[in-house]
């Protein structure tokens, strides 16, 4: 194979391992807001504090499998506190309420990464066993980035296992479009809102903890992460997780392939896609369009 | 003269025919009430005439004019009113906040930016009249959303009123009232639209034969019989109608509320 | 008896704000005059999101048309006066606001407000490429401030801290008060009902998009002149000013303050810029004060400040409350 497709193909796999980590993040955004109508401005904020979190378990233990199992559900567990004692007063004072709140914790967790970790780039190295290329058809694919790429699909099969083959799938779904009638079920409905937002910041957090050894950690992780994410669920449309996930993966395919050619302007196009695709489709690809 | 007329409305929701083939004649100056079973599309017509969503098929004609597809501002401007069945008020503006908004419409003062509202004192007295005549007087600086049920409806009635239209749609004016609320609303319904054209859905039996000149009876979209109360009270399709589903409020005069 | 009331206080306001220099000296006092800046940017975006509903949160944008024209007019067009370099910069909100209406006309709601992130996104990278005329990350600075001339009665120092003190107190001061005499009018009253209630807005014939419309080119300009005030306050406009965390501050402020009152964006930005000048005197960690501080208040305070005293009042039994939004 020449050089210039092996260059097509490898970037091709940079940016479906982009495309992977930013659905699993744009996913829980996404199952927060159908299930709990709130635009969590902190999403991005627990996926670097899972980021951080890999790399103090890892610094702890030196086990990298370890921390990408703990990491994670520290991170969700996190986000259950954030949801039973701030979010959950809350409830029904309206979306402005929502939004300082999600805004406030997202600065918090940005000062706290700062005030615990320091401002400086934590780099953390991949584990020995995925280290390297693998050698196929003549190209060169990095072991880290095909385990990503599994590594999400994984984490997808069973969320989708999850939400279409057991009984509380049964209910958060039913609970997306309906919360009265859920209610009326007789299910805890604030326990299941917990469980919930656990969930989707653990997403975030499995996000967080798997790529914390391709970028390194730094407290700009979150900003970065989060514009990307909200570009997702915006060009994607609310609640829409089919949606999230083929623009997260064109969106990183996009980034992989518009960093090669146009560098200069490679942010740049990734919001006039999403300015274009908001004036033709103001709900996104797949959202409905909401009652006022 | 006809102050209102459809031609051959047709209304389909996404595959199913809400409205078939209608065809509505309104005389000015009468009181003509439409019933019907639920889901009948009696809500639907006046969406359709009132340009909330567009027929499918078909015409409207208000006071001699085309209007199919107009949108609601400009019917209002026309000289149509409507209520809603599910109260529509602005619920963080107070009583007389919401009624002189319908007034200042009247009085065509829209984008009037050099004048302060409180100021403009015509307005403010021709709005504390209408709040006297609806009996709201002293719930005057109340927030609508916290106003009893009953008065909560007669300021969504009285808002259609205030423009002061030629044409007025009530959809189900009394509907959740008690019987007594039922009585002053239809008192304050006569009293208020005198010799003015009133169209009014109404499942209230008393309400419809107290009030009505004339009746339309719809039935799956479609105008089962048209006339006076008393032939409609004979007319033996409606009597079908009405008995195949008598739970669904037969025609007598049985308070549904 | 009520009426001398207010006139007193008005008087005493007068007053005090005429003495702020004499009595804080020139730190505090340009400490208030970015507060009143604040104030006013805030109070634009209150007129569309607390007043009217119109989800904008990308108003840095506006505020950046006012910062840039201000300062592109003073560095471009010489003898410009300073009052020009404020209209010019209150033009260029207004002008971005009226090519952008169309689509906030098409659009309401949360996609409203994604695609105004959108837009505040592009315009900030387009702030920081185009160089040649804005400057980029380095911005504009510079330019010269014109002394405020009336011809042949008087021309004072605009570059003066304390000259320039009262004049953004009165350029701000007329802003507000234009603001406040905009909800007051009819006009106003349309607005609050299509907030609450857009389809029975449209029933009782008025044009609901046209409306939405006019008051987002007045908050826009507003913004504008919020923007060149700022530019003509610090002699310098740089593209961070445009940024999406710009949008979020006034935003933030409002609600704090209690969104769709007219004092809460003025309580709100006074409330953040004193903790924020608190903060930066006696912590090193601003942000984590900011955040602490913002998810304390919206815990105890969900609508904010005037949402609470509002309440507070209900609970006494003196007013009823209103219903959330």
């Amino acid at each position: 194979m020449d050089p210039t497709t092996a260059m097509y193909v490898s970037q091709g796999i940079h940016g479906l391992a982009y495309g992977m980590i930013l659905f699993l993040v744009a996913s829980g955004v996404s199952l927060i807001i159908g299930m709990m109508h709130i635009f969590n401005l902190a999403h991005a904020g627990f996926f670097m504090l899972s980021a951080y979190f890999t790399y103090q378990f890892v610094a702890w233990t030196g086990n990298f499998w370890l921390a990408l199992l703990l990491a994670p559900i520290a991170t969700g567990f996190c986000g259950m506190l954030m949801e039973r004692f701030l979010l959950r007063p809350l409830r029904g004072s309206g979306v402005i309420g929502d939004l300082i709140l999600t805004v406030g914790v997202a600065l918090c967790i940005d000062a706290l990464v700062k005030v615990i970790w320091g401002t400086a780039n934590k780099p953390l190295s991949k584990p020995p066993l995925l280290q390297g290329m693998v050698h196929f058809a003549g190209l060169d694919y990095p072991y880290y980035r095909l385990f990503v790429i599994g590594l999400a699909v994984v984490v997808l099969l069973i969320m989708a296992l999850l939400l279409y083959k057991t009984r509380i799938g049964k209910i958060v779904r039913a609970a997306v479009s309906d919360n009265d009638m859920v209610n009326a079920l007789g299910i805890n409905i604030p326990l299941l809102f917990t469980f919930v937002f656990g969930v989707g910041i653990w997403l975030a957090g499995v996000a967080g903890a798997a790529i914390a050894p391709i970028l390194s950690v730094f407290p700009g992780l979150a900003l970065q992460m989060g514009m990307d994410a909200f570009i997702v669920v915006a060009v994607a449309g609310f609640g829409s997780l089919r949606g999230a996930f083929m623009v997260s993966i064109l969106f990183g395919l996009m980034n992989s392939y518009g960093v090669q050619f146009i560098s200069q302007l490679a942010p740049l196009s990734m919001f006039i896609f999403m300015a274009i695709v908001m004036i033709f489709f103001p709900h996104g690809f797949f959202g409905e369009s909401e009652e006022e | 003269m006809n102050i209102l007329e459809t031609k051959g409305l047709f209304h389909d929701y996404s595959g199913l025919e809400v409205l078939f083939d209608v065809n509505l004649q309104i005389e000015e100056g009468e009181r003509h009430a439409i019933i019907g079973p639920n889901g009948a599309g009696k809500t639907t017509l006046f969406n359709t005439i009132t340009g909330t969503c567009c027929p499918s098929r078909g015409k409207v004609f208000f006071k001699g004019k085309e209007i199919t597809g107009y949108p609601p501002y400009k019917l209002t401007r026309l000289g149509m009113g409507r209520s809603f069945q599910l109260t529509s008020t602005f619920d963080r503006l107070v009583t007389f906040q919401n009624v002189r908004l319908a007034v200042l419409s009247k009085r065509g003062i829209r984008f009037n930016l050099f004048k302060k509202v409180d100021k403009m004192t015509d307005v403010n007295l021709e709005t504390l009249e209408i709040i006297k005549r609806i009996n709201l007087d002293q719930e005057i600086l109340v927030p609508a959303s916290l106003l009893s049920y009953g008065k909560h409806r007669s300021l969504e009635i009285s808002m259609a009123l205030a423009t002061n239209p030629d044409l007025i749609l009530l959809d189900e004016p009394t509907a959740g009232m008690s019987r007594d609320e039922t009585h002053t609303a239809v008192e304050m319904i006569k009293r208020l639209t005198a010799g003015k054209t009133v169209v009014v859905i109404e499942h209230d039996m008393d309400v419809v034969f107290s009030l009505a000149d004339r009746i339309t009876v719809l039935h799956y979209g479609k105008i089962l019989a048209t006339g006076a109360p008393d032939e409609i009270r004979n007319n033996q399709a409606v009597k079908d109608a009405y008995l195949g589903e008598s739970e669904n409020g037969g025609i007598t005069t049985r308070h549904s509320a | 008896m009520k009426k001398a009331i207010k006139w007193i206080l008005w008087i005493i306001l007068g007053i005090g704000l005429i003495l702020i220099p004499k009595i804080f000296g020139i730190y505090y006092t340009n400490f208030f005059v970015s507060l009143a800046i604040m104030a006013v940017f805030s109070q634009s975006i209150n007129i569309e999101l607390g007043y009217t509903r119109i989800l904008n949160f990308g108003h840095a944008m506006f505020f950046g048309m006012g910062g840039y024209g201000a300062a592109q007019a003073l560095a471009l067009i010489p003898g410009m006066p300073i009052l020009g370099a404020v209209l010019c910069g209150m033009l260029g909100g207004g002008l971005l606001a009226l090519v952008l209406s169309p689509l906030v006309v098409r659009v309401s709601g949360m996609a409203c407000a994604m695609l105004h992130v959108a837009f505040n996104a592009l315009f900030f990278m387009l702030a920081m490429k185009l160089r040649p005329l804005t400057g980029g990350e380095d911005g504009i600075s510079g330019f010269p401030i014109p002394p405020f001339n009336i011809p042949g009665i008087i021309s004072i120092d605009m570059t003066n801290p304390l000259n320039f003190y009262y004049f953004a107190v009165a350029v701000l001061g007329i802003s507000m008060w234009l603001m406040w005499y905009f909800t007051k009018t009819p006009f106003g009253q349309i607005m609050i009902g299509i907030r609450d209630n857009p389809k029975r807005v449209n029933y009782l014939g008025f044009k609901v998009p046209e409306s939405r419309a006019l008051v987002y080119i007045v908050g826009g300009s507003f913004a504008g002149v919020s923007g060149s005030m700022y530019a003509l306050f610090q002699n310098l406009f740089s593209s961070d000013a445009t940024s999406g965390l710009n949008s979020f501050q006034p935003v933030l402020m409002t609600m704090v303050g209690g969104i769709g009152t007219f004092i809460g964006p003025i309580i709100g930005s006074a409330f953040f810029s004193v903790v924020e000048e608190l903060a930066r005197r006696y912590t090193e960690r601003v942000e984590l004060v900011m955040g602490l501080t913002l998810i304390i208040v919206i815990l105890f305070a969900p609508m904010g400040f005037m949402g609470l005293y509002r309440d507070l009042k209900a609970r006494w039994g003196k007013a009823p409350s209103l219903p959330k939004i």
